[in-house]
């Protein structure tokens, strides 16, 4: 073993030596530290913002005037999506989707605003996030450094010379691999401190050290692949050709791929799509706003029994609000029907997607990050399905009220009688019934098993890469 | 010089490096238009399936009504933005900005920012275009095909021997280069062509497209040519190549993209939305003419039907949405220009990138730059306005319901592209 640390240590002194090589590195290193400084203050600042706006949104509901409580559900509110401690690392998704969605009545809006509408558009690369660069400049700087690891000792002929001292060509491959991991290591640091950031934020230990531990391993497996390369390719220009070409094709070409053939083999309808179908079979259910609406004939019928009336004056209830009640809650199970279906297809084309980081660790990685950081699809599917359950909350808690606080002829008359739209409203004080909304990244847990598959590929590369080099080396010639 | 360019088509198909990167160029071109040919196929028929099933529905929606109010209230329209005959080649916005709306007659505001997009992953990760391709996949591959040319000789020892048999540097590394240029130039426009034919997209377009690819090419090789005049080992010069890609293709772009959104702040989308909501709901607590009177300001013909005398109708809710507008107007015109003057910066700091530029020229070429959505929602707005210049005098004149006049709502009419 001290062979090996003797080789790495060697390879280090020549790197340290190596204007470009120091060059690269310490441009990396900026840009990495510039990077990962401008998010998390810039993440940082939108926790604190939305955070406040959330709070604003509830106030706001609170503090409305007397109303009719059905004008409450039009009034609506707003949930908003607070980015989790390891955005800071890996924003996600978080600028794609929108961050904050009204919730009103009768509809499932989309979350609105996202930052990349808005954007300067300067062309098809991502904007600069730290994980974007730790997965597409940190495999190109370990390419760059350590594509002649071996080459470099073969064209300078002390390849031989070390062969012929007896230096074992396996503890040869071992010493550079060592060299590489001590690049990747180092470069680990920045990721180290986002992660410790993380947990001191509040994010539970095990995602953040699951992240950092993710990242060693890609970076293990660009460290492998150019290993490889540099034992295997008889030229140096050569091996950086080719390793110029798996850069190429890893990380700009396959995820592209990837996306394009998933769009083309899921097909997601859009929600403009799914919801013209759904509204087809909306107009069947009938309309919550029309209480004398045929479709709610049954359910009048029940009522006029349940309560032994023979008109629906004579009701103890007001029967517009229990319609209004009835209607929301067939609609909502159509809503989250059709939107549980449009997520099934989205988390499809996202897997077929998934299947293409067997060709790209790049893809591996980055799913696994955005899983981690609670910034991938998954957590904002659950977004949704949580601000919808607050939106079917206070929407039904102030049907409830139209039914059991209004008075049935006050309420048909609001319209012409300012005598009954005024006793129509009522205390402000039942807007309470808003549940405070704080959205929290997923349990520790959930996000382990959803990375945990893209990590077991990474792993899996890292293996094939290892045989490989070990084969290499037992070939190796001078 | 034909000879020259004949005994290089020689040497370059015995080359196997060089043939599978322009090997490689062919298929992910194929890739890139086949691609993007499917998507917009995918989108028209899409949009097909909207256009007839918005009519089924608003004919049903519209069917059950009784007054015009019910029927503004319950019709919706189908307002898009059908890709064009050039957008197989560049998608650009289109996966980041809504080109399908579903508009009705209240308050714009809080319909048209509605974000009928697609996958989030799909904004998050880009597709692979052609214009990607193009603009920052070739000068890659242009790079590994032209690197060598003088330092894999010199590696080889035949460097001073070719020079001396050749007389003049030129007559060797001019058609050399030219040879491995042609050959990447025709790997990645035949299929774009071939494409452009398919969709009939215009001729015009396809030249400047093509000639703007040519453009970026040579620039590319310049730049190859005058690093491989160094006498460095071809190792050296493909990383400090790959470098001055990696920052022109790359790291300019983004850090112009994140110098020019922290220049033009745009303001909080949500404040829109707010603005409009508070102004729209408030309208239910306040007398009437607190709501009529800035509609009359801005609507003086009917200002002697403005009188609301029941506490609901349905004038006065149509007014109140049209001043929940008013009220998000001055915020809603700044997200406008604020994107329009990111948009116009990021134009400039093109010039300074290569890629960007191509991808940007692509994008305006297929109208899915940032200017085409603006210039879509433009004309949603539009067209909503029209809705409410078509129901404004039935309301405000009273005039009985007569769901035969309805056949004259305004229709929605995509740019023609």
């Amino acid at each position: 073993m001290s062979g090996a640390w003797r080789i790495a240590r060697e390879e280090w002194r020549l790197w340290l030596r190596s204007r470009m090589v120091v060059a690269a590195a310490a441009i990396v290193a900026v840009l990495i530290a510039a990077t990962a400084g401008l998010t998390a203050q810039r993440l940082g600042h939108e926790a604190v913002q939305r955070s406040a706006q959330q709070q604003a949104a509830e106030a706001a509901f609170f503090s409305q005037p007397d109303r009719h409580p059905h004008r409450m559900i039009h009034y609506g509110h707003y949930a908003f999506r607070l980015p989790p401690p390891l955005a800071i690392f890996d924003p996600g998704v978080d600028r794609v989707t929108g961050q904050s969605i009204f919730l009103e009545g009768h509809r499932q809006n989309t979350a609105m605003f996202a930052d990349a509408k808005a954007s300067a558009n300067t062309g098809g690369f991502a904007v600069l996030t730290p994980a974007a660069l730790y997965q597409l400049l940190l495999p190109l700087l370990i390419i760059i450094i350590g594509h002649g690891v071996v080459l470099r000792e073969r064209e300078s002929g002390t390849l031989a010379v070390l062969l012929a001292q007896g230096q074992s060509a396996l503890a040869l491959a071992g010493g550079k691999a060592l060299a590489l991991l001590g690049v990747a290591g180092l470069f680990m640091v920045p990721l180290v401190m986002l992660a410790a950031y993380g947990i001191a934020a509040g994010e539970a230990a095990g995602p953040a050290l699951v992240l950092v531990a993710g990242y060693a391993l890609y970076l293990s497996v660009w460290a492998a692949l150019v290993l490889a390369v540099s034992l295997l390719v008889p030229a140096r220009s050569a091996a950086l050709g080719v390793l110029a070409a798996c850069w190429l094709a890893m990380v700009l070409v396959v995820p592209r791929i990837g996306i394009n053939a998933a769009a083309a083999l899921v097909d997601a309808p859009g929600k403009i799509e799914s919801d013209l179908a759904m509204l087809a079979e909306e107009r069947k259910l009938g309309d919550g706003h029309n209480a004398s609406d045929p479709a709610f004939d049954k359910l009048k019928q029940d009522l006029l029994e349940q309560y032994g009336v023979a008109t629906i004056e004579e009701l103890p209830v007001n029967y517009r609000g229990v319609v209004a009640g009835a209607a929301e809650e067939k609609l909502t199970r159509l809503l989250n029907d059709y939107a549980a279906r449009r997520m099934a297809a989205e988390a499809r084309q996202s897997e077929v997607f998934g299947t293409f980081a067997l060709a790209s660790p790049t893809l591996a990685v980055s799913a696994a990050s955005r899983a981690l950081a609670g910034t991938d699809l998954a957590t904002h599917h659950r977004f949704l399905r949580e601000s919808e359950v607050v939106r079917y909350g206070f929407v039904q808690a102030l049907n409830e009220m139209h039914a059991t606080k209004l008075a049935y002829a006050d309420d048909a008359r609001r319209s012409v009688d300012p005598a009954a739209e005024a006793r129509t409203r009522i205390n402000a004080s039942a807007w309470r019934v808003l549940d405070t909304f704080r959205f929290a990244p997923d349990p520790a847990a959930d996000r382990l098993a959803r990375a945990w598959l893209p990590l077991a590929l990474l792993a899996g590369w890292l293996a094939v890469l290892t045989a490989l080099i070990i084969y290499a080396a037992r070939r190796l010639q001078p | 010089m034909i000879g020259g360019l004949m005994r290089e088509t020689g040497f370059l198909l015995r080359d196997r490096a060089a043939l599978v990167w322009l090997a490689l160029a062919l298929v992910l071109s194929v890739a890139a238009v086949g691609f993007g040919i499917a998507e917009v196929r995918e989108q028209r028929a899409t949009l097909a399936t909207l256009l007839e099933g918005d009519a089924a529905d608003r004919a049903n929606a519209i069917a059950g009504q009784s007054d015009w109010g019910g029927a503004a209230y319950n019709a919706f329209h189908l307002t898009y933005a059908p890709p064009s005959a050039f957008a197989f080649a560049a998608m650009g916005q289109r996966d980041a900005s809504p080109w399908v709306h579903r508009v009705r007659m209240l308050a714009l505001e809080g319909q048209i920012h509605e974000a009928d997009t697609r996958n989030a992953d799909f904004g998050l990760v880009g597709r692979f275009d052609f214009a990607f391709l193009a603009a920052s996949v070739a000068p890659l591959l242009l790079i590994l095909l032209l690197y060598d040319l003088r330092s894999g000789e010199r590696v080889a020892g035949r460097h001073d021997l070719l020079l001396a048999t050749a007389g003049a540097g030129r007559r060797v590394w001019l058609p050399r280069a030219a040879v491995r240029l042609g050959g990447l130039a025709l790997a990645l426009l035949v299929p774009f062509w071939a494409g452009a034919a398919i969709e009939g997209a215009p001729l015009a377009s396809v030249l400047q497209a093509s000639a703007l690819v040519l453009l970026a090419l040579l620039m590319w090789a310049a730049i190859t040519e005058i690093a491989g005049r160094a006498a460095s080992s071809p190792a050296t010069i493909l990383t400090a190549l790959v470098g001055v890609w990696l920052a022109l293709a790359l790291l300019l772009p983004a850090l112009a993209r994140a110098a020019i959104d922290a220049r033009h702040p745009v303001p909080d989308g949500g404040e829109i939305l707010l603005l409009q909501r508070e102004s729209v709901n408030r309208a239910w607590d306040i007398p009437k003419p607190a709501t009529m009177q800035p509609f009359v300001a801005r609507h003086p013909e009917w200002a002697d039907y403005a009188a609301v005398n029941r506490p609901f109708e349905w004038k006065w809710f149509y007014a109140f949405q049209q001043v929940g507008d008013q009220a998000a107007e001055p915020l809603a015109a700044q997200y406008r220009a604020a994107r329009l003057a990111r948009e116009a910066a990021a134009g400039r700091a093109a010039f300074f990138s290569p890629a960007s530029l191509i991808e940007r020229e692509f994008q305006r070429l297929a109208r899915t730059d940032a200017r085409a959505m603006i210039a879509y929602e433009d004309r949603v707005r539009a067209y909503h306005a029209q809705l409410r210049a078509f129901y404004y005098p039935l309301l405000f004149r009273d005039v009985p319901y007569d769901p035969a006049l309805l056949a004259g709502l305004p229709v929605f009419t995509p740019e023609d592209r």
